[in-house]
């Protein structure tokens, strides 16, 4: 009994954090009677740590407050919460989104890590005309030259990450670069995300290099002795996952630290953390959307899902679980699940809760633009807990983390 | 210059793996006739023996250097004793795929109880510091990982090509039948060498564990270089697997310095040249083996 | 009558294809059809010329994207899109070819697998045309009076061509090449001593098979509208041979028999994904242990057993296993 009250006592500070107009109100009209929630991730290799299944229970959560706070019929249906796993794999994540669109009535598809598979969902989502809202992938891409009505880009991109850390590090006196990045789409998108942001802020970059992908050898020392011959002050590593932990590991190995060359990250999961082991990384800048002990009620959504999964959520969990909601409240403002009728509900929104803060749907290129942060990694010995890896070293303004949208080269289709 | 000189040693460490990798196919592929393609698992394997053995049992870098090859070439051998075995009289190719189904199950199986991200894996104390090499410190640990192989990949061509043991099993590769009317028990040597061979490949695994990150898809790219190599030097060959394993490792590196693009292509490039004016490799011979 | 009953399993054959988008999925049904066609070309060297292809992605995948660049950048029928990607594919099986065919058996898988994962790296490099790591979307399939937006119509509109892939498998394995193609397999070296150049009947067996994985690949791009670096990957070749295997090698229909398992069971394991790769490895690993004849002569045998005619009585080279001894 003492567990279900502080149990629907959490729903309701998590449904206050979400915000949204008081409850009640006439509940919406569904078409088919549903509401179908897809959520097609990677949950067998790479990222299924980062979101995987536990961002499906993060979008049960979702559903499930919801509930709680505008009752059991509020949307004027049940709500269904299906999953697939598109294995990283652009053919199978067409395949799973157009079956879910077609043959299961899904009104929104969400997460979709992995460039490749999230702009093959983006086209099926424009030839369904259903809504599709990407949280974990980082490509611009989403909302330009791929961009159109029906697909949302959420939580980062490369360029929310180039200038809160390219642009952090540069202004605390790193002013000169080393660049070295994964020679593939998402790796050139940071190197030139990156080299603007620099340059911009002050800095120069003296030489950046692409490291071949995939990296079958795992071996990165080449580019790390060029770096001592270049003497940076600041050797700029986009690796992501399996790369980026050998970077790591083969920086400290050549001890480059000790030549006053300073790492700075360009995406770094909690995943990563977990896989180098805290103390390899404490002291690294880096940018993120979101932390789960970053303020009171991201901790308060943290605890539940600890409850719940038997981890802190990563920001791809907060992530899909504020997706989630926000998509279930644009139906209930709309009063129906039409996907054009939710599109204009979002479309220009300003709203926040505890994963977005200063939140606004631009209708341009329909990037969702809200705060990030900037991180540092801590110490194994302050650390208070397993998960509690980083802390919050400052605030980027949500139009500062966000594209201009003249750089962004999209033409939304009416 | 001096960039090109240390990368020539980056060269020497990366060929440190495709020879240990390339020695453990061609010693398995000599008396067995069977292609390995487990061999990237199984080395894979021997990395996260290490890791398992400091993390749960906290036996450190050193012990792990003897136990976790022993215990993985002893799990070969089980593996030839219940499943390879039983395709000896067919076409080789049927032990290559039911590697090939045994590399996914490997794989997955790791990949199921550690994740796909990689696991932590410090190197040895004792060799934890660098050498001062004018622009950087070069570490330690990577020219102890080229002295070690190189003593090894010594070591094995002695045993094979030097020894009576080596004798024998050459005997065995080259004339079975004459080597059994000799008296000589060629069946004995089977499941051992092939254990032995497997243990070649934990033992890289091993030396990998502080360098690259331990995650079960790390041998799974590597697998094909080692093809590569192996076609290079001549399959079977014990000093053409290790001469090539090097080669490759060292022209990669120095491609490298004009384009880091090239790291990937320059074994491939190689094997095709091979293919071209040598197709038995470099120190293969085409009728004893084709 | 005779001829009646030799007709019959083309046209059950038939009517199951032009049934099968009513049961499944469209897109799944297309992939079945391609991915069998794939799988046929992989045996039509494994099961008549005696090579495993461990790297026949390259095709596929080669097939797919220059299908794709076309209709993309050209705006051509999809027709003409999915022949160009055979013509591609077959045009880079001549050298490939060239050089993987000096070297027999396994050796020959594993050249073919190097060149592959070559492919591979080049593909992912060269940006501007295969759209690197984010492979290339959006690509457009038209045909002059036909609307084949949806999924259910493009199957229709390929299928022609997908049979006629079909076709042409089927006419090189039973022409008079075909049956040098199996005398060469049995033993090369009497068949060179009979005169036949067997270099260039192996090589013109690769580039034809390689054609044909690039015109199933081209039409897999059309059908699912992108291509990307998966289908290039290593691990494809392997699921390609897998088909091939579970249908029986040398069988050529088996193929298709065997995609409708494997791809059933990727669909399946979607839901299931921590058991993927070690479900697929068991399955490899059983087959080559105990079910070596694959489904399709596993099959006949029972059909047999039950008194039925025999599926095709024209010619029975591959019940068994491909053996050469220890090469």
């Amino acid at each position: 009994m003492k567990r279900t009250i502080a149990g629907s006592l959490v729903a309701l500070l998590l449904a206050a954090a979400c915000g949204g107009g008081p409850g009640g109100g006439p509940p919406a009209k569904l078409t088919d009677g549903k509401l179908v929630i897809a959520v097609i991730n990677d949950q067998s290799g790479v990222y299924a740590d980062l979101s995987g299944k536990n961002a499906v229970e993060a979008v049960n959560m979702a559903v499930e407050d919801f509930k709680a706070k505008y009752g059991e019929n509020a949307l004027g249906g049940k709500v269904e919460v299906l999953t697939a796993d598109h294995q990283n794999k652009a053919d199978v994540a067409q395949q799973k989104a157009q079956e879910f669109y077609e043959r299961s009535n899904a009104d929104l598809i969400l997460d979709v890590p992995t460039s490749s598979a999230a702009l093959a969902i983006a086209d099926v989502a424009k030839a369904q005309q259903k809504l599709y809202i990407n949280v974990t992938a980082a490509t611009t891409v989403l909302t330009g030259k791929s961009c159109n009505k029906y697909t949302f880009h959420y939580a980062y991109d490369t360029y929310m990450l180039a200038q809160g850390t390219g642009v952090t590090v540069t202004q605390q006196g790193g002013k000169s670069w080393y660049i070295i990045y994964p020679n593939y789409a998402f790796g050139q998108d940071m190197e030139s995300s990156f080299r603007q942001a620099v340059i911009a802020a002050g800095g120069t970059v003296i030489q950046s290099d692409g490291s071949p992908f995939p990296n079958t050898t795992g071996d990165f020392s080449s580019l790390l002795l060029k770096a001592g011959s270049l003497k940076p002050q600041v050797l700029g590593a986009m690796q992501a996952g399996g790369d980026l932990v050998n970077v790591v590991k083969q920086y400290n190995e050549f001890k480059l630290k000790d030549q006053n060359i300073k790492l700075a990250v360009g995406l770094l999961f909690d995943t990563d953390i977990t896989a180098l082991g805290q103390d390899a990384l404490a002291g690294t800048v880096y940018t993120t959307p979101w932390l789960w002990n970053m303020d009171d009620q991201s901790k308060t959504f943290a605890d539940k899902f600890l409850k719940r999964t038997g981890i802190r959520p990563t920001f791809a969990h907060a992530g899909n679980y504020s997706a989630a909601w926000q998509y279930m409240d644009a139906v209930r403002r709309a009063g129906s699940d039409d996907a054009d009728a939710v599109v204009k509900q979002l479309e220009g929104y300003k709203f926040n809760d505890f994963f977005i803060r200063n939140g606004f749907v631009r209708a341009e290129d329909h990037w969702v633009q809200h705060d990030a942060l900037i991180a540092q990694v801590k110490p194994k010995s302050e650390a208070k807990e397993t998960f509690d890896y980083s802390k919050v070293v400052s605030t980027i303004a949500a139009e500062k983390a966000s594209r201009p949208l003249a750089e962004a080269g999209c033409s939304m289709p009416k | 210059m001096e960039y090109i000189a240390l990368q020539l040693f980056n060269g020497l460490v990366n060929g440190s793996f495709y020879a240990l990798l390339s020695l453990g196919l061609a010693v398995i592929f000599g008396v067995l006739r069977v292609v390995n393609f487990a061999h990237g698992a199984l080395y894979m394997l021997g990395a996260f023996a290490a890791y398992l053995l400091l993390q749960d049992f906290g036996v450190g870098f050193w012990p792990a250097l003897i136990v976790a090859p022993i215990g993985i070439g002893i799990a070969g051998m089980v593996l030839e004793r219940l499943l390879i075995r039983r395709l000896y009289g067919l076409d080789p190719l049927y032990n290559f795929l039911l590697t090939f189904g045994l590399t996914l199950m490997i794989q997955d199986g790791v990949r199921l109880r550690y994740g796909l991200q990689g696991q932590p894996y410090p190197a040895p104390a004792e060799l934890a510091g660098s050498v001062s090499a004018g622009l950087v410190a070069y570490p330690t640990y990577r020219l102890f990982v080229i002295a070690f192989s190189i003593v090894v990949c010594v070591a094995v061509w002695y045993v094979i090509e030097r020894t009576r043991l080596g004798m024998i099993v050459r005997a065995a590769t080259e004339r079975p039948e004459l080597t059994r009317a000799l008296g000589i028990n060629v069946d004995r040597w089977v499941t051992p060498v092939f254990g032995f061979g497997v243990a070649l490949a934990a033992l890289g695994g091993v030396l990998a564990a502080p360098m690259r990150n331990v995650s079960p898809l790390m041998g799974s790219e590597l697998i094909i270089f080692a093809f590569a190599v192996v076609v290079i030097g001549g399959m079977g060959s014990i000093a053409g697997a290790v001469v090539a394993g090097f080669l490759v490792g060292v022209l990669a590196s120095l491609a490298a310095v004009f384009n880091p693009a090239l790291e990937n292509v320059v074994a491939f490039a190689l094997m095709a040249i091979v293919l071209l004016v040598r197709p038995a490799g470099l120190f293969g011979s085409l009728e004893a083996r084709s | 009558m005779r001829r009646g009953l030799a007709i019959l399993p083309y046209a059950v054959g038939l009517a199951v294809a032009l049934a099968l988008p009513r049961v499944m999925y469209p897109v799944l049904a297309l992939d079945i059809l391609v991915w069998g066609l794939f799988a046929m070309s992989v045996d039509l060297l494994l099961g008549y010329a005696g090579l495993l292809s461990f790297g026949h992605a390259a095709f596929w995948g080669l097939g797919a994207y220059a299908a794709a660049i076309v209709a993309k950048s050209a705006g051509v029928p999809f027709v003409i899109a999915a022949l160009v990607g055979a013509g591609a594919s077959a045009l880079l099986a001549v050298p490939f070819g060239y050089l993987a065919t000096r070297r027999r058996g396994i050796y020959f898988a594993m050249v073919t697998l190097a060149f592959a994962q070559l492919v591979f790296y080049v593909a992912n490099e060269w940006r501007d045309l295969t759209g690197g790591e984010n492979g290339l979307h959006g690509v457009p399939r038209t045909f002059p009076g036909l609307t084949l937006g949806r999924s259910g119509d493009f199957y229709y509109a390929a299928l022609p061509l997908i049979l006629l892939g079909y076709a042409i498998a089927y006419r090189i394995v039973h022409s008079p090449f075909g049956h040098v193609l199996v005398a060469i397999r049995d033993n090369e070296p009497r068949a060179q001593a009979l005169g036949y150049p067997t270099w260039r009947y192996k090589l013109l067996a690769f580039v034809l098979s390689g054609g044909l994985a690039g015109l199933a690949g081209g039409l897999f791009a059309l059908g699912n509208g992108f291509a990307s670096l998966d289908l290039l990957h290593w691990t494809t070749s392997g699921q390609a041979v897998l088909i091939t295997i579970l249908g029986g090698i040398g069988t050529l229909w088996g193929s298709l028999l065997g995609a409708v398992i494997v791809l059933e069971l990727r669909d399946a394991l979607t839901s299931a994904p921590e058991l993927s790769g070690v479900v697929t490895g068991a399955v490899f690993v059983v087959i080559v242990l105990a079910f070596r004849q694959g489904l399709w002569a596993t099959g006949r045998a029972v059909l047999r057993r039950l008194g039925a005619p025999p599926l095709s009585a024209r010619i029975e080279i591959s019940e068994g296993e491909v053996r050469h001894g220890r090469s």
